[in-house]
């Protein structure tokens, strides 16, 4: 009834309303201010060169570039060769353990 | 375990997986990004690779007549606009024994020269003496090469001298 007392104010051209962040993105935060997401980077880096599938995908970009030619490959072409095998090819072991890591932390900041 | 964790579709599996990928992401893109690297670096060693460039270096050198002076120039102008001839022509005084030689014909004449000192080696100035060289090196006491204009020449076997192995250079004048 009285809206205009309380009209919240005019959003200006640059400061847009924020929407909500969502929840995802809270996590994300804290999973990055706390350190977590470097330390589990750090282990997932460590597994796949442990289990040998960094180096299955730098052969595969290896056979890529022979053959394009090793002057026509861009890194988007080799991203794009590589990430569906290398998607799949990620051992069960290493991502139920990444896996395990992370709700471990989910249950641990409280979400 | 945790009463939350029903399986993979509630919304923290699904973020966990979400994230999970991510982090999977972010490490391909590295690899890709690193093997992008070796290979427009060409770092790799990869025979085929390398075999293919061989070839082609050796067509564009066979099909290029105006090839760099550095290599296979016969007759080809430098970058200086001069033209060498394919054996050097220039004379020079050999070092170790003061002959003349002709540039061309210098190393194989340094193999002679100074390689009659390699059954005998090890020698330097300080320790060659002319005492007890059962072999014949240069750096005896026969010195077979002193026939020299130098100055510094003095009858062999003056201690300083004996190091003919590393030439007189700064003895000698040339």
């Amino acid at each position: 009834m009285r809206s205009s007392i309380n009209r919240p104010p005019t959003p200006d051209v640059d400061e847009e309303p924020e929407k909500e962040p969502t929840l995802q993105e809270i996590i994300n935060i804290k999973l990055i201010e706390s350190g977590e997401k470097e330390k589990l980077m750090e282990l997932l880096r460590e597994r796949l060169i442990e289990c040998g599938w960094r180096d299955e995908m730098k052969a595969i970009c290896r056979a890529y570039a022979r053959k394009k030619g090793r002057n026509n490959v861009t890194v988007d072409d080799l991203v794009h060769v590589v990430t569906p095998k290398g998607r799949a090819s990620v051992p069960d072991s290493v991502k139920a353990e990444l896996l395990q890591r992370i709700r471990s932390f989910l249950t641990s900041a409280a979400i | 375990m945790s009463a939350s964790n029903d399986g993979n579709s509630s919304p923290r599996s699904q973020f966990a997986s979400h994230c999970f990928e991510d982090l999977l992401d972010s490490i391909i893109v590295d690899v890709a990004s690193e093997c992008h690297r070796i290979a427009r670096l060409g770092l790799d060693r990869n025979l085929e690779e390398e075999e293919e460039e061989l070839r082609l270096s050796v067509q564009a050198r066979v099909a290029d007549p105006s090839s760099s002076s550095e290599v296979n120039s016969k007759n080809v102008v430098d970058v200086f606009g001069q033209t060498h001839p394919a054996i050097a022509a220039e004379i020079l005084k050999c070092m170790n024994c003061r002959q003349r030689v002709v540039a061309g014909r210098f190393a194989p004449h340094l193999e002679k020269c100074m390689g009659k000192g390699r059954k005998a080696r090890k020698v330097t100035r300080s320790t060659v003496a002319r005492s007890s060289h059962p072999h014949g090196s240069p750096v005896s006491v026969y010195a077979p090469y002193s026939n020299a204009t130098s100055t510094n020449t003095a009858p062999n076997g003056t201690s300083g001298h004996a190091g003919e192995e590393y030439a007189d250079y700064p003895y000698g004048e040339t």
